[in-house]
């Protein structure tokens, strides 16, 4: 079967499939590029999604159940960090979620670290 | 000395960068009295090895509809086409599958959205400009625009909430919501998309100022009639909406027009004041409180003593019951009861009680609100409305026939369903964040309900229909089209005004032509029965709803639920069958609202242990200028009283301001209308400086929040008979700072609220 032609056959929109498979809920195709194929394997394992969804299951349930493909990977949690490049061979990386206080603290620190870590010959330059 | 600095979100367990499948939410365009024409930049840039399909999932703003969008990248550009939704569905899914680079923005119950962009290249950057119309707040002075830079989780009987990898998820039932995808709520946004806007407000009457209670703007008057305004800092974070509020400096009709293929499309905006002053009645009032978990904290202890403030209006011919609500109801009576003293205590004793607990079963509380008032009254709301499913509660806020006015609290959006909820049954709504004064909106909203100062509104050639009543506060807006001839007769019971529609220009004529379709789609798609709006096409054709959506969509040029914009990008090297990476683009939990209110069993996050890699390649550079963070203005605009009033509510605590303090000044009128006391000279005298310190905190007996407190105020003292002397001076002074809006110095609060004040503490009470 195509992409079109499961989502006919499941009465799940080709986009759903789509992040069905992007979520670990679904393997993907058998085969890849113009060949993809689903087999009647996949259009069973969606019909036990929806009957899943109906009892009562988030998708985050049924990923976790056997019978699904082995998970694939997601985004892992994410943490934000300013980059103070303070001189050509040194980046100082400092968290992005610190407190005002926190930051302006660190910022003045990191400053007085790139004076100090300035080439020869730079220290008295202005940027 | 500076350092170079750039922004670079990285994955906490092992510091690599992290891949935002979007980058950027950039919106631009014109503001104008009448409505918005906007237009949204969304950066796609792709860091996988395979093509990827992102799906973002945005909510319309107010009274708005989509257009178009533009899709740009390396070598390409291509418009989309409007197309009957599932014609353009499978549009999407055939490009998809033939390989090329195919955007879908399709509109779900709920004014959501999801834009869809499938088979973007591995390492290709691609730029969606989206069109967007969208309505304002109106208010006589002024607006308020409001634009969703994230999504709020919200509520729905059936919805399905988890946490996954620390990150919120929400799932509907398709059978009512069809194939609509969500995004994934994060506590924390400083590692999301960027987002920033820079608008121009095209004005005719004279600004008085431009403010922002959500964001540090940037104002700049380039020419007479435009401001810009802008983001002050280089980007910001998608966790709250954008709200401008636009004041101006005098109160007038406004009429903004223009040619369009030999007609003139018009849009008329006519201040309440234009009606005549309001009726004298008495009032019936549901206050109906949302107690629903994710009112908790600040937003319910406000609501809680704007309620009370509320109820210091009334007198002893007014009536009122008070209901809350989340997943059960509670009334406070069976009936409305007369607004005595002893039934204001109760009230207050109630509302001591009442936590924030639960669902949101919005429809429950509306119908049991209704069932009490006997359809004969007005139902005043407060809530965050974070509910799904708005259509249902709209057909069943309808059929109660009862006035509804709601006063949103929130930080993300819920505008558009409430400004529906209060428009669809004849009331007004008012939008608030939490970090503005809800207490004192609310009191302004009560203060403009009840006695309508207009009702049986007419005119020719206007449609929408004219709203059946008219407050005092809100105006009117009127959306049509002339022949040429140029004139607009209003008509109301007891009344009429003509206004002149003016050639215009091109420009303003094809907005408000927009707006005003924007405008129609909204309300036709607010009335979908529940049972039509995911049924098959062949089932749909036949609903009456459906049908005209399809022909506004035609005829505006307008996507609805029933017609979405696609775009195929045919281009060399596209290659069929590839099955692309579906992305969700996730979005920030809304400033304020309490993760735990919707996502209870959040395990907890992960901390970053691991240190980041060295070198980010693809940081984006940020210019760092905390100069930037202030407020810029030229004149004749300047940062707006809200903004100032919200500062202010941040940096002091509640309790400590001078608004609480009228606020708790406010719930201690009695029925007739003085305060307190216990003798007749101890109220009059504590009465008089009431009148003082409402009138030094800028409210009259005609204007400002606490202007029906100020009138009863004065009335009561209109209504004693001191003796000569020093008393009568003293009502006279408190009568005449009433109408003037100026008092003399004096520590008048503070003696207001003082058990036993008397004539000589007012006589020590007033600064030289």
């Amino acid at each position: 079967m195509t992409l079109a032609e499961i989502a006919e056959a499941s009465g799940l929109p080709a986009r759903t499939i789509r992040f069905y498979i992007a979520r670990g809920l679904l393997r993907g195709p058998v085969k890849g590029g113009r060949a993809a194929a689903y087999t009647e394997e996949h259009l069973e394992r969606l019909e036990e999604i929806k009957s899943l969804q109906a009892r009562g299951s988030t998708l985050a349930e049924i990923a976790r159940l056997p019978g699904g493909p082995a998970k694939e990977s997601v985004l892992p949690p994410a943490t934000s960090w300013w980059q103070h490049a303070v001189a050509g061979d040194v980046i100082v990386w400092v968290r992005a979620d610190a407190s005002p206080w926190r930051t302006r603290q660190v910022r003045a620190a990191v400053e007085e670290f790139a004076r100090r870590v300035q080439p020869a010959g730079n220290e008295g330059r202005k940027e | 000395m500076s350092t170079a600095l750039s922004f670079a979100p990285v994955a906490a367990p092992t510091g690599e960068p992290l891949r935002l499948a979007m980058q950027r939410l950039w919106l631009t365009g014109q503001v104008l009295p009448a409505g918005a024409r906007l237009v949204v930049q969304h950066i796609f840039q792709s860091e996988e090895e395979r093509p990827l399909e992102v799906i973002y999932s945005f909510p319309l703003p107010r009274d708005a509809a989509l257009r178009r969008f533009r899709i740009t990248g390396d070598g390409f550009e291509t418009h989309s086409e409007l197309k009957e939704t599932e014609e353009a569905v499978k549009a999407y899914e055939k490009g998809l599958a033939e390989g090329s680079l195919s955007a879908l923005a399709r509109q779900y119950g709920d004014g959501i959205v999801n834009l869809t962009v499938g088979n973007i290249r591995p390492k290709e950057k691609v730029t969606v400009y989206l069109e967007v119309l969208a309505g304002v707040e109106l208010r006589d002075d002024g607006f308020r625009f409001r634009f969703p830079f994230t999504l709020a989780p919200a509520y729905h009987a059936r919805m399905r909430a988890a946490v996954t990898e620390g990150e919120g998820e929400v799932e509907l039932p398709a059978d009512e919501f069809g194939d609509v995808i969500l995004p994934r709520f994060r506590k924390d946004a400083s590692s999301l998309h960027e987002v920033g806007f820079e608008l121009s407000v095209l004005h005719e009457l004279p600004v008085e100022e431009i403010g922002s209670p959500s964001h540090s703007i940037r104002v700049r008057q380039p020419a007479p009639g435009s401001a810009r305004v802008a983001l002050a800092p280089e980007r910001d974070v998608p966790n709250r909406d954008l709200v401008l509020d636009v004041r101006f400096r005098e109160t007038r009709a406004q009429v903004l027009a223009g040619p369009r293929e030999g007609k003139r499309p018009f849009a008329i905006i006519v201040p309440s004041t234009l009606f005549g002053p309001a009726a004298e009645a008495p009032r019936r009032t549901v206050m109906l409180l949302d107690r629903s978990g994710s009112m908790a904290g600040e937003p319910i202890a406000q609501a809680r003593k704007a309620i009370e403030a509320c109820l210091a209006v009334l007198s002893d011919q007014d009536s009122f019951v008070l209901v809350a609500f989340d997943d059960k109801v509670e009334s406070m009576h069976r009936a409305p009861v007369p607004a005595t003293r002893e039934e204001r205590e109760r009230a207050r004793a109630f509302l001591k009680k009442i936590d924030a607990r639960g669902g949101t079963e919005l429809a429950a509380g509306v119908r049991e609100a209704a069932r009490l008032l006997g359809g004969e009254g007005d139902i005043v709301i407060l809530t965050d409305g974070q509910v799904y499913g708005t259509e249902d509660i709209l057909a069943q806020a309808r059929a109660t026939g009862v006035r509804l006015s709601c006063l949103g609290i929130g930080s993300a959006s819920q505008d558009r369903f409430l400004s529906l909820l209060a428009r669809e049954t004849g009331g007004v709504s008012r939008f608030v964040t939490p970090r503005e004064r809800v207490d004192l909106a609310a009191v302004d909203l009560f203060a403009s309900l009840g006695r309508p100062v207009a009702t049986g509104l007419t005119a020719e050639g206007v449609q929408p229909e004219p709203p059946r009543f008219v407050f005092a506060g809100t105006p009117v807006l009127l959306f049509g089209e002339t022949e040429n001839h140029g004139r607009v007769d209003l008509a109301w019971d007891g009344g009429s005004l003509s206004f002149d529609v003016p050639p215009g220009d091109a420009e303003t004529g094809e907005a408000v032509r927009l707006l005003r379709g924007s405008r129609l789609i909204t309300d036709w798609e607010s009335r979908y029965p529940k049972e039509e709006a995911v049924a098959p096409l062949r089932k749909r054709r036949q609903s009456r709803v459906a049908e005209r959506l399809l022909e506004l969509s035609r005829t505006y040029g307008l996507a609805s639920r029933e017609m979405a914009l696609v775009a195929v990008v045919r281009r060399a090297g596209d290659r069929p069958g590839e099955l692309p990476e579906t992305r969700v683009v996730p979005v920030g939990m809304p400033q304020d609202t309490e993760f735990q209110a919707y996502f209870p069993h959040a395990a907890p996050m992960l901390a970053s242990l691991a240190p980041p890699a060295m070198a980010a390649p693809s940081a984006r550079k940020i210019v760092f200028d905390a100069g930037n963070a202030s407020i810029e203005a030229a004149a004749p605009v300047r940062p707006g009283r809200l903004t100032r009033l919200m500062r202010r509510a941040r940096e002091a605590p509640p309790a400590a301001s001078g608004d609480s303090g009228l606020i708790d000044l406010a719930a201690l009128l009695e029925p007739d209308g003085g305060m307190p006391g216990g003798s007749p000279e101890e109220r009059a005298a504590r009465t008089v400086a009431a009148v003082l310190a409402f009138v030094a905190g800028g409210h009259s007996s005609a204007s400002g929040a606490f202007r029906l407190h100020v009138a009863r105020l004065v009335e009561y003292l209109k209504s004693l008979s001191p003796a000569a002397g020093p008393e009568t001076l003293w009502i006279g002074t408190a009568v005449q700072a009433a109408s003037s809006g100026k008092a003399p110095e004096g520590a008048w609060l503070e003696l207001a609220r003082r058990p036993g004040a008397g004539w000589k503490e007012l006589e020590k009470s007033a600064q030289p």
